[in-house]
Order: C-alpha cells, then structure tokens, then sequence
C-alpha cells in the first residue's frame, strides 16, 4: 500500500469548495479577452462588460465540472512514454519559462536560448521520473513575435515525451496548429492522442489574461488539454493564509475550468498550481517553503475532489545556486505533492524561485523523486514468507548476508540504490577527488548531450517545421 | 488640542489604521488647520517612524504598506482643501509608474508605489498594460523625476527599452531617471536598453531612486 498524507481533509474540502463558490459568485474575476465574456453571458454569468468583470454563479461551476473530463492520456510522440491519468503513482515535469541559465560552461547566470532548452529536454529525456516536458527557458535569441512557436517546437524536436507549452497571442494559433499537425501525424491524430497541451496561469487575484486566454480558445480545435495552473502568493497577490490562499487560486481554477468547458464541453483539463509564499521584508515571491508545499498538496487534493487529474507546481527552490538550500527546499516542495498523490508534480531543473535553469538540477532532482517515491511505496509485503523460519535459519548470532532473500533484496525496489549519490567511505571518496552529487550529475549530463538525440524526428518533418518557423519569424514580427 | 490630534495622525499612520487616519484628516480640515501642517505635522512623522523600524528589521514589509495606505488616503481627503488654498506638499520626488505595454502583472509596481509613497514621493500610477506614449505624457504632465517600467514576462520587457525610446524621442529622457524591474530583469538588460539603474526588489527599487536622485 502506498504511504498517503492528508493535507485537506473532507471537511476542508468542503469549506475550500464554498469558500470558492462565493468569491466566483460575490467578486467574480476581471476578463481581458475577448471570447470569455461572451461565453459567460450567455451562460447566464453576471457579466459587466464595461467594467470587464463576470461573477458565476454555483450552476456553471457545477456544470462545467460534469463536463470536464475524469480520464485521458497524457500521449507521447513515441507511445512508451504516453501517461494516462489520473496516475495510481506522481511523475514530474520540468519546470519552464524561465528567464535564466547557469551555464553550464562558465557557472555565470545569463538569459536562455534555444539551445539551453534543447540541452535541458534532451537531459529530461534521459530522466526516468520525468513523463512531461515544458521548455525551461524562454529563448531570447528568438524573435519575440514568434518566440514561443520555436520555443513549442525545439520541444518537440528535443524530447518523445508529453510536452506542454503556452501561446501569447491568437495570432500564432494558426502557426502552432500547423506545427502540430506537422510533428504529429495530422490534426486528427493530435486531437485522438494528446501528445502536446497548453498550460494557462490566471493573473492573481481574479484576472484572465486577454491574449491568452483567446488564444487557448482558439485552440480547442485541436482538443489541447489544457493544465489550469493558478499562482496566488500568500500575502502580495492572495491571502496571507495558507486556507484562504488556497481557496483563492481554487476558485481562480474554477473559473477557467467554466470557461474551457463552455466554449468546448469535454475538453480535457488538468487542475494545477504553482502558489507562492512572500518574504515578509521584501515583498519578493518565494517557492521554496514549507507553507508552498501544504498549499500544493492541498490543492491537488482539490483536483481529486473535483474528480479531475490533479497536479501541481512543486520541486521549488528559491536558492540563488546549486546546492545543498536548493535540495532542502525542492524536497520539501515536492513530498507533500507526492504523498496526497499528486499525478505529476512540475518543477525538475529549476532555482531562483523558477527563474534559472540548471542542467544538473534535472538530474538532481529526479534522484530526489526516486527518493520520494520510495518512501511512498512503504513498508510494501514481507519479503520472506515466513519470518520466523528465516530468522530462526540464522539464529542468535549470525549473519543474513548470504541469506537468498538478502541476495534478491540487493537488485530489488525494496531497498533504493541512488544513482547520483555517492556511498564510498570517507578515506575512498577522498581517493576519488571528493566527487558530489552535482559533479556526478554534470558528468551525466555531459554524457547525454554527446550522445545522439533519442526519438530523433524525420528529416522530412524537421524541414517543414523550419520552413513554417521561418514563415512565422516574417509574418508575426 | 492641535498636537494631540497631530500625536494620533502619526500613530493612525505607525498602526496602519486608514480608517482613523481619514476621519483625523477630516477632523483637522473641520477645525480649519492648515492641510500642510497636518500632514508634515501628524502624518509624516508616522511614516518616518514605520520607515526606521522597517530598517531596523523591527517591522516588516505588511506593516509599510498599511502605514503607506494610510497615509495616501489621509492625504486625499486633505487634497482638495490643499488645492484651494493653491498649496503643494513638498515632496522627495515625482515618480510615474506602470507595467510595460503588453504585461498586467502589477505587483511588483504596486509594491515598489506604496514603498516610494512611504518614502516621501508623490507616485503616479498608470496601471498596466501602459504604452509608451502614455508614459511620455505623464512624465510631461507632472515633470516626473523619476519613471518606474516593471516587467514580469520576457516578452513583454521589451516594452522598457519601448519607453526609454519614446522619452528620448519626446526630448524628456535626459530630464527624468528611468527605473525598471521585474523577476527577468537584470542590471545587465538595464545598462542594455539604457535604463539608468535596477530595483531587484521594492526595497531596492526605493534606494537605486534615491541614489539615482541624490536624494
């Protein structure tokens, strides 16, 4: 049996729930776009359209939540790594969009590329924990009117997994939806096996972004699941309590789940976080903390609730490098997602409160997930089937060493052997030049990346994605 | 009677009790004080209490805002009396603020507003999703010192060098200090578009402005 953790329980489940019925219903949210409104409208929201605001009322909550689907598959371009959900175990993601890289030549903090991105999801390929990508850097050295189409297809190129990205503009739907059907087999069998979708971030408190939000409508063509990702922090942008800031960004997810579902019931959806917590001195928004871990893992526990895959930001560090601050507070962000059974926890590779990527920190914190995910499978059966009659084959005294069940134990899941972490005595690790769990991971790290990309895709395909990116760079600059 | 109403100005302020800093503010132009007085005299000495004791660590950061707040809405209710008597509060500086065109992610500039507000400027806030056009028109119309562009999303940070451009453009950028921000901004993008300093929070943002100023 799996090691669970409760950090919602039903009651509070309850009280999240109406606490978030009445801030959609009493407040109501700010709506920059275009499409949202009217949706609402006519669905019988109470819609301001001077002021821009809709306050919605219990029954859409309701509806759109029956609409929502409960099961779908999270697919792959190659099927191996498909993931279906809701997930009996917690995978990860890479977190993504950040600003910076540590590079990973000179250690100096500079802005992403292309490149950097490609490195890192070549690297997330390579770790077992990871079933979904996301770009972690936004590529400076594209151009900004159609950044994020190279951005979604140096994904696609780099990594077989799920890959998930964002879209700014209504304007380059039509480049992405080209793109897609291009990589995967034609709008069809994208639609059928959702091998890509879109992650959408409300703007705390209680404001859709416009262009967005448009967009990702416009996207429904394609079926795109799309992961609803609220990020209220605790005391700046939402409530300075870890209840109350919770509810907020529920009832921030709610109200995306109406709108996704009204203009295209059945949609598929994925419920997520990423809440923050605030330095009290300087107002700056923190990831790492305990408080963010409770709130994550209450809030997937509200996805569950809801009936819906549940997943959440987490594997967060606010630590300005690598080191031992960033493994103490991924690990802290990412135990409480996993033990309320969070699908997909997104944070691998990140530090500087999601702001830079680390290639070694991929590596890092996918031993952190086997870790975690080893503490979850508990204590699990007993190995012998008689106790009593192994013990009493050694007797007072002796030694289970040679035992067969000691022998099985050794390549077994029962007991976790660590791929980055070192177990040499003091004296042999000295010999060994003191080599780090970093080191071992940037050594890894550099193995993959002179290796061959694994899923390569055809030539053929490449070559239509360059052309439509070039086509693209003209005519959204 | 005077300085007992201006000792519960400054403590509206020190307790962040906006309420009770409006009805004092009320109550001073009810009994005909100089509106310049109340505030030098009440409401200032409560921020300057709150600004140490922020310094010192002995407060934290909630703590100026509500004082901030409390003091921005006195002064409101003070406004219309000031303008009547074609009086203008001394001020640090005059700083225009907003999010570069294309980001409503606001924050961070609320953040860094309420701390200059505190600090002794007077902030004219644009709000989000500003054009550069706006800024200039802005900085024109009050004769800013200082302009704040913040920024949360990579694309949309272009809109600062977008603002420092137009100001050069207008033939106002060597009259005003331009101040930008925002988690992807660095003092390296800064010095790239022109800008003359980088407030990694609002704390800083606060001290960069008044080294910026020499104030």
């Amino acid at each position: 049996m799996r090691t669970a953790a409760t950090f919602l329980g039903e009651s509070d489940r309850e009280r999240v729930h109406d606490a978030s019925l009445r801030i959609l219903a009493e407040t109501g949210l700010r709506f920059h776009g275009e499409l949202a409104l009217p949706l609402l409208a006519d669905a019988g929201a109470q819609v301001d359209a001077e002021a821009g605001t809709a306050r919605i009322p219990r029954a859409l909550v309701e509806a759109a939540l029956a609409t929502a689907p409960r099961t779908f598959t999270l697919g792959a371009r190659n099927p191996i790594h498909d993931y279906p959900l809701p997930s009996p175990v917690t995978r990860y993601a890479i977190d993504g969009t950040a600003a910076f890289t540590i590079d990973f030549d000179t250690g100096e903090r500079r802005y992403g590329t292309r490149r950097d991105s490609t490195e890192a999801l070549r690297v997330l390929q390579e770790a077992d924990m990871a079933v979904m990508a996301w770009p972690p850097v936004s590529a400076s050295d594209a151009p900004a009117g159609s950044r994020v189409l190279h951005e979604f297809t140096g994904m696609i190129r780099a990594t077989s997994k799920h890959g998930q990205h964002e879209l700014h503009t209504r304007a380059q739907v039509p480049y992405l939806v080209e793109a897609l059907s291009i990589a995967g087999g034609g709008a069809d069998a994208v639609r059928r096996r959702h091998p890509w979708s879109v992650v959408y971030c409300p703007v705390a408190p209680l404001v859709h972004d416009g262009p967005m939000l448009d967009a990702y409508l416009d996207l429904g063509i394609l079926d795109l699941p799309v992961m609803i990702m609220p990020m209220p922090v605790a005391g700046t942008t939402g409530p300075a309590g870890l209840f109350a800031n919770t509810a907020l960004a529920n009832a921030e997810a709610l109200s995306a789940i109406v709108v996704f579902q009204l203009a295209r019931p059945g949609r598929p959806l994925i419920y997520s976080s990423a809440t923050g917590s605030m330095d009290f001195r300087s107002g700056a928004y923190l990831g790492g903390t305990p408080e963010v871990g409770i709130m994550s893992a209450a809030l997937a526990t509200m996805g569950r609730f809801y009936g819906l895959p549940a997943t959440a930001g987490g594997c967060t560090s606010d630590a300005p490098a690598p080191g031992p601050e960033a493994v103490i507070e991924k690990l802290i962000t990412m135990l409480p997602q996993a033990l309320a059974g969070a699908d997909i926890v997104i944070g691998f590779g990140e530090i500087q409160g999601d702001q830079a990527l680390v290639l070694e920190q991929i590596l890092v914190d996918n031993e952190l997930a086997h870790f975690v995910e080893r503490l979850i499978e508990g204590i699990g059966e007993p190995a012998a089937p008689d106790v009593a009659t192994e013990v009493a084959g050694v007797g007072p005294g002796g030694h289970f060493l040679a035992n067969p069940a000691t022998r099985r134990a050794a390549r077994s899941r029962e007991f976790l052997t660590p791929t980055l972490i070192g177990r040499h005595g003091y004296e042999a690790w000295r010999e060994l030049g003191s080599p780090s769990m970093y080191g071992r991971a940037r050594e890894r790290v550099q193995e993959i990346l002179a290796g061959p990309v694994v899923d390569p895709l055809p030539e053929a395909i490449e070559a239509e994605l360059d052309r439509l990116l070039a086509t693209a760079d003209a005519e959204l600059a | 009677m005077t300085q007992e109403l201006f000792d519960a100005m400054r403590q509206s302020v020190i307790d962040g009790d906006d309420e009770e800093a409006i009805e004092l503010a009320k109550e001073a132009l009810a009994d005909g004080i100089d509106p310049l007085e109340a505030i030098d005299g009440g409401y200032v000495p409560g921020i300057r209490h709150v600004g140490d004791a922020f310094r010192t660590g002995e407060l934290f950061l909630p703590d100026m805002m509500a004082a901030a707040r409390a003091m921005q809405r006195a002064i409101a209710i003070l406004e219309p009396e000031m303008l009547a008597r074609a009086s203008k509060r001394q001020v640090v500086g005059r700083a225009v603020i907003g999010t570069a065109k294309g980001d409503i992610h606001e924050i961070g500039k609320n953040l860094v507003g309420m701390m200059l507000t505190a600090d002794g400027f007077e902030v004219f806030d644009l709000g989000v999703d500003v054009s550069p056009e706006r800024f200039v028109e802005k900085v024109r119309e009050v004769d800013a010192d200082v302009v704040g562009v913040s920024a949360l999303l990579t694309t949309t940070m272009v809109g600062q060098r977008a603002v420092i451009e137009a100001l050069k453009a207008a033939g106002l950028r060597d009259g005003v200090k331009v101040l930008v921000g925002g988690a992807p901004v660095n003092r390296a993008w800064a010095d790239e578009i022109g800008a003359d300093g980088f407030g990694e929070d609002a704390v800083d943002a606060v001290a960069v402005t008044r080294t910026l100023l020499g104030v």
